[in-house]
């Protein structure tokens, strides 16, 4: 029975609890927020024995095997080194850490003390990516992508999260080096972080404010982002991240030499495109049926995943938190590789090195980066 | 508003029975929101105008200065803004304040952001006006969503010596959970450091300035109205007399530590209620829902729910039913009584007041 700890008891919390809770094993033995009426009321709410607001005396005391950090990324880089210290795995909520510079040593770090470290990037294991991730091992690709694209939405409908953070220069998220940027991208750069290689030769980076942030009150804020990236082996990727577009587009395209793929995250839905070529009218016609043939298939794949309750909204973190402990329990790999771990925070440094001033004040023009 | 407030025939309470000063300083949180920005219009009303109104820095301020400018001393109030997360900015807020209305609240979906929002938010409030304020009373807004009729009978009184939701989880209502522990926090800070509070639990709050109709009534969640438990009693209250309940439980002596449902008089039933808007509004199909059905399929939901650990979250649960729909009768005997509140705006005028919105403004389906 593996004994689990959270630091943090924000609103992602609850997601961690609740994931937990469905995997067989484990057990959440205390919570620990540096406002304990915080950790008290998750404690509460799901009859958890321990909450505690001192990190040191709540390792010390419950002596948990993994710890979840779910608190603001800034703290990230310390607590998972205290943890480390005092023995125990840990889970660390997206976005990993600030720099990629920490994330370094922090994989170093778990290494060294043969200690099992995961990245919150959930979104890879949903059942549509670990889908998609069948196709390509069996070749459907026909060879190494050639190209990547990721796209990725962010509604400002809902001000309960933007209105704290307009509202304020000192929260959290204003502080990252990326903004509002900076805490969601992982999902869509990790994507494409699998699939490139480590050496970049090329990342361009453009980013605007939207005129409906401008109308709440943006300031320097930037929520519309374009990027272009290739890697050394000539893989090139595309991402947009947007804010703008209707309906939100969270799609991962995948483009092989023979075949190519598209993930759809909105509805789970993995449409595998064949290099079918078809005569004359026929190419009109034919397409269209495989298309529809490939929708038909996923959504009767959905519709049985919810008869066997295997199509839970939270699927990926659930997946991810069970691989990392089945990797713990069996001393296997971690389910990320750390180099795509490291790969994603140093795309997300250089894209914010080159959309933002110092200063912050104002976007930079997009320029050419040397290879990272 | 204007036209429906009818201060010539209301009977104020004369300053001198009030336990501050027209020149005592008053903070009001949640100030530019619907129901605050009418209770900073009472009292201008009433001629207090050392008024501190805290705003969240995101606020757009439409509603509180359209309010402040309908005064001539509304000029004279203080608009202060800020995050009652902030230690620093509640100290600020409560420098030399006697009476608080605390009307924010947290709108978080998410149980945590609702604790905070709600809880936490009260607490350092609560903290900053006890070191920095000349504490007279704490009035705390909260809401009929924390009691827990989940063990009453149809039709039966559901008034202030009802038992507050047990399980609040279970509910999985985030916005009642916040506002239950809110209260939980005022009665401890009252029982522990002598905090002078009142506890004010609104009803079903409309008005211009609300659109929407309420979960009491019917929910859309489906593609069709459903509309639920047609014969009960609606806990409704107009935003101005609310307004005025609200006001007299922060000037009246003598109510310290006590709690009161705000209710009119004059209550419709939820069929009334959705004809009339269907006559004034735009008309829809609605499919009604008998109780008893209602809570079968919310029994039937919660059991999928536990079945599938979650993987249709419980938000059609029994307790929700019985919260929203199983038909209660309401009081407002106390507030009667302790406060000497009469609703100034009758339920009729109180209506058209409502529904006038939509005439004025591109009409608002209820989905």
């Amino acid at each position: 029975m593996l004994r689990i700890a959270i630091i943090g008891c924000g609103k992602i919390a609850d997601q961690h609890v609740l994931a937990v809770a469905r995997i067989p094993n484990c057990q959440i033995v205390a919570v620990c927020d540096r406002e304990v009426l915080m950790a008290r009321q998750l404690g509460e709410r799901f009859g958890i024995p321990d909450a505690f607001s001192d990190v040191g005396e709540m390792l010390k005391a419950v002596k948990p095997d993994v710890v979840h950090i779910t608190t603001p990324p800034q703290s990230h880089f310390s607590l998972a080194r205290q943890c480390f210290e005092a023995g125990c795995h840990v889970y660390l909520e997206k976005p990993f850490t600030v720099t990629a510079d920490e994330a370094e040593q922090l994989i170093r770090l778990a290494e060294a003390s043969r200690l099992k470290l995961t990245a919150g990037h959930n979104l890879q294991f949903t059942p549509e990516m670990l889908e998609m991730r069948q196709w390509v091992r069996n070749g459907f690709l026909g060879g190494k992508p050639l190209h990547l694209e990721s796209h990725f939405p962010y509604s400002l409908a809902d001000v309960t999260y933007i209105g704290p953070v307009l509202g304020s220069k000192n929260h959290w998220v204003r502080k990252l080096p990326g903004q509002l940027l900076h805490n969601i991208l992982s999902h869509p750069i990790a994507k494409l972080a699998e699939f490139l290689d480590d050496e970049l030769d090329e990342i361009t980076a453009r980013a605007y404010q939207s005129p409906r942030l401008r109308e709440l009150g943006g300031q320097e804020i930037l929520d519309e982002l374009r990027v272009m990236i290739r890697d050394r082996s000539g893989t090139t990727a595309y991402l947009c991240f947007s804010t703008q577009i209707r309906p939100g587009i969270n799609q991962f395209r995948i483009f092989g030499p023979n075949n190519s793929m598209l993930v759809d995250h909105g509805s789970g839905c993995v449409v595998c495109h064949s290099n079918r070529p078809n005569k004359s009218y026929l190419a009109f016609f034919l397409p269209p049926f495989h298309m529809a043939r490939e929708h038909f298939r996923c959504g009767c794949r959905n519709i049985k995943g919810f008869l066997t309750r295997r199509l839970h909204q939270d699927s990926g973190m659930k997946e991810l938190i069970e691989r990392l402990y089945a990797s713990i329990l069996a001393d296997g790999p971690p389910p990320l590789p750390y180099r795509e771990i490291l790969l994603t925070a140093r795309i997300m440094d250089q894209i914010f090195a080159q959309i933002y001033h110092p200063d912050r004040s104002v976007p930079t023009e997009p320029a050419l980066q040397p290879a990272l | 508003m204007g036209s429906a407030r009818r201060f010539a025939d209301f009977n104020f309470l004369m300053n001198s029975e009030h336990i501050v000063s027209q020149s005592d300083r008053i903070l009001v949180t949640g100030s530019n929101g619907f129901i605050g920005s009418r209770v900073v219009a009472t009292l201008l009303e009433y001629g207090y105008s050392n008024l501190r109104c805290f705003v969240r820095p995101s606020s757009r301020l439409g509603r509180l200065t359209e309010t402040l400018d309908r005064f001539p001393s509304g000029k004279d109030v203080q608009v202060i803004s800020g995050d009652l997360l902030s230690r620093d900015d509640c100290r600020n807020a409560t420098g030399n304040v006697s009476i608080i209305y605390h009307l924010a609240a947290g709108v978080e979906k998410s149980f945590a952001g609702a604790f905070m929002n709600s809880a936490l938010s009260t607490r350092n409030l609560i903290d900053a006006f006890l070191e920095c304020g000349q504490p007279k009373r704490f009035v705390n807004v909260s809401s009929f969503g924390v009691y827990s009729n989940l063990n009453l009978k149809r039709g039966s009184l559901l008034d202030e010596t009802c038992p507050l939701e047990s399980a609040p989880q279970k509910r999985f209502d985030a916005y009642s959970f916040g506002k239950l522990k809110q209260d939980e926090l005022v009665i401890e800070y009252g029982a522990k450091q002598n905090l002078p509070y009142v506890i004010l639990r609104p009803g079903m709050v409309f008005g211009p300035g609300k659109p929407s109709l309420s979960g009491r009534v019917g929910i859309d969640t489906f593609g069709v109205f459903l509309h639920m438990g047609g014969s009960n009693r609606l806990p409704m209250t107009f935003v101005d007399n609310c307004a005025d309940a609200i006001v007299l439980a922060g000037l009246k002596p003598g109510v310290n530590g006590e709690v009161f449902n705000v209710v009119d008089d004059e209550l419709l039933t939820s069929r009334q209620f959705l004809r009339a808007y269907k006559q004034n509004v735009r008309r829809f199909f609605s499919v009604p829902v008998p109780y008893f059905v209602a809570r079968g399929m919310c029994g039937l939901w919660e059991r999928y729910s536990r079945w599938s650990e979650g993987q249709l979250p419980p938000v059609f649960n029994r307790r929700r039913c019985s919260a929203e729909w199983k038909g209660n009768r309401f009081s407002n005997r106390k507030l009667h009584e302790k406060l000497g509140w009469t609703p100034r705006v009758p339920m009729r005028e109180a209506l058209i007041a409502f529904f006038s919105q939509y005439q004025t403004a591109a009409a608002v389906p209820p989905r």
